[in-house]
């Protein structure tokens, strides 16, 4: 067998493996678009940072580790440990939800950009990797230094990419309704 | 009768008979005004069927006249099929036209791209020519259908069970075709009639999915195009998204330092 030979019969099973799962009804999202664009109304858990960093200071263990209380300062960490999971999760949601707005976003527009959205499919998966990376950190109670960073970074794409989406919706609705209104005098006039 | 027939042979007719029933569905559910190229397409599978039969029982006719027709009649299907594959692709992503517009661009790239690496990585000599051709568009056409699907599931799409079905059996039988081919080409060409009784049971199956989908199709409506958000909604909607990923990032960079601080 030669390798081009294997890498056509490799290219053919791959295609299919994916056909069986791209084929499944995709997830859809249970609000209609217009609905959940309302989502972003809704209140966000950024309300509770103030909690979390609370949770997360480092006197409390700094003060057990000069104590020498092991138990306690174990116990402690364990329980900060959650709080960090909970909170990631619900990183991980909002990003979720982001990404379905992006979705109605380019399912309403008539005119997406091309690089924007490969971009987007790139750090929704980048996101995915990461966050699953931190949590299997934190679930083994390693400090994730940098995870943070690289997700808060995406999110500061996340941002550019819909505002550029956002801006070109709106140009087109501009220079659409002026061509109406121009036609629309047209017609007065005659 | 049957037990003078040749299972390729059995294989063969009944495959022209669910062809023949396809038809009819199409015909009687009037899919066809929604398809007609697919239609079409259907058509072309039970003259070929026709013309090889009458072709193999003419003795007069030189083994290479009848390879040449054979193959040649093969590259027109496979032509057909691309195009019922353009014709669906159109029907699933044309509703939505920012997506259709960036779909069209990447689809020609993936098809171009995957055609080029088949044709580069063939068999030479011009007697393979046309079998090469006809399984780097099968792979191509195979990897467009897997992208479109890719697409509606990213973007949360509504497929119809019809261009499901319509999608799995059109990729099935080429994803098939390739692998049965690429084992034929080189290693097992003793045994090409079984690799053609082979090739027969995968198009019968893809017959039966695409017969399930005209089936399925009478019971489900026309999906609706999506409504388009008003420019005001637009500039409402992106102000509160740029806020809430600003403050998304704040939080993020914030826990990082939390964090970075933790002894």
């Amino acid at each position: 067998m030669s390798i081009s030979m294997i890498v056509f019969i490799l290219l053919a099973i791959a295609l299919i493996v994916i056909l069986i799962a791209a084929s499944q009804p995709p997830k859809r999202s249970e609000e209609p678009i217009e609905n959940l664009f309302e989502l972003l109304s809704r209140p966000s858990h950024c309300a509770r940072i103030s909690f979390i960093m609370r949770s997360l200071s480092p006197q409390d263990t700094a003060y057990l580790r000069k104590g020498k209380n092991r138990a306690l300062r174990n116990t402690l960490r364990r329980q900060r440990r959650v709080i960090a999971l909970h909170y990631l999760a619900e990183l991980q949601e909002e990003f979720e939800t982001l990404l379905e707005i992006s979705r109605g976003l380019a399912v309403t527009a008539p005119e997406v950009v091309p690089l924007e959205e490969l971009t987007r499919w790139r750090l929704s998966i980048q996101f995915a990797i990461n966050c699953t990376i931190l949590r299997w950190q934190l679930r083994f109670g390693l400090g994730p230094l940098h995870g943070f960073t690289t997700l808060s970074n995406m999110s500061i794409g996340m941002v550019r990419h819909l505002e550029a989406a956002t801006s070109s919706i709106a140009r087109d609705a501009i220079e659409e309704a002026e061509i109406a209104d121009f036609e629309r005098h047209e017609d007065g006039d005659d | 009768m049957f037990a003078s027939l040749h299972p390729l042979d059995i294989a063969w007719e009944v495959t022209s008979a669910i062809e023949s029933v396809l038809l009819a569905g199409l015909l009687w559910r009037r899919t066809f005004l929604r398809y007609p190229v697919f239609t079409v397409y259907i058509v072309s599978t039970l003259l070929q069927s026709a013309a090889i039969a009458y072709l193999y029982q003419q003795s007069g006719l030189s083994r290479a006249s009848t390879w040449a027709v054979a193959w040649g009649s093969q590259g027109v299907v496979s032509l057909m099929r691309a195009l019922a594959i353009a014709e669906l692709t159109r029907s699933l992503l044309e509703r939505y036209p920012g997506i259709w517009k960036m779909a069209r661009r990447i689809l020609l790239w993936v098809g171009g791209s995957v055609l080029g690496y088949a044709l580069l990585f063939s068999k030479d000599g011009y007697q393979w020519a046309i079998m090469n051709g006809v399984r780097g568009l099968e792979l191509a056409m195979a990897a467009v259908i897997v992208t479109v699907l890719l697409f509606a599931r990213y973007y949360r799409l509504p497929i119809h069970p019809l261009q499901r079905a319509l999608a799995i059996g059109l990729c099935l039988y080429s994803a098939f075709y390739v692998i049965d081919y690429s084992l034929l080409e080189r290693v097992l060409q003793q045994y090409a009639e079984f690799w053609n009784f082979l090739g027969i049971t995968t198009f019968l199956a893809s017959l039966l999915v695409w017969m399930w989908g005209v089936i399925r199709s009478a019971s489900f409506e026309e999906i609706e195009k999506p409504i388009a958000i008003p420019p005001e909604a637009y500039r409402k909607l992106s102000a509160k998204v740029n806020l809430r990923l600003h403050l998304l990032n704040r939080q993020l960079t914030e826990l990082q330092r939390a964090k970075d601080k933790q002894p």
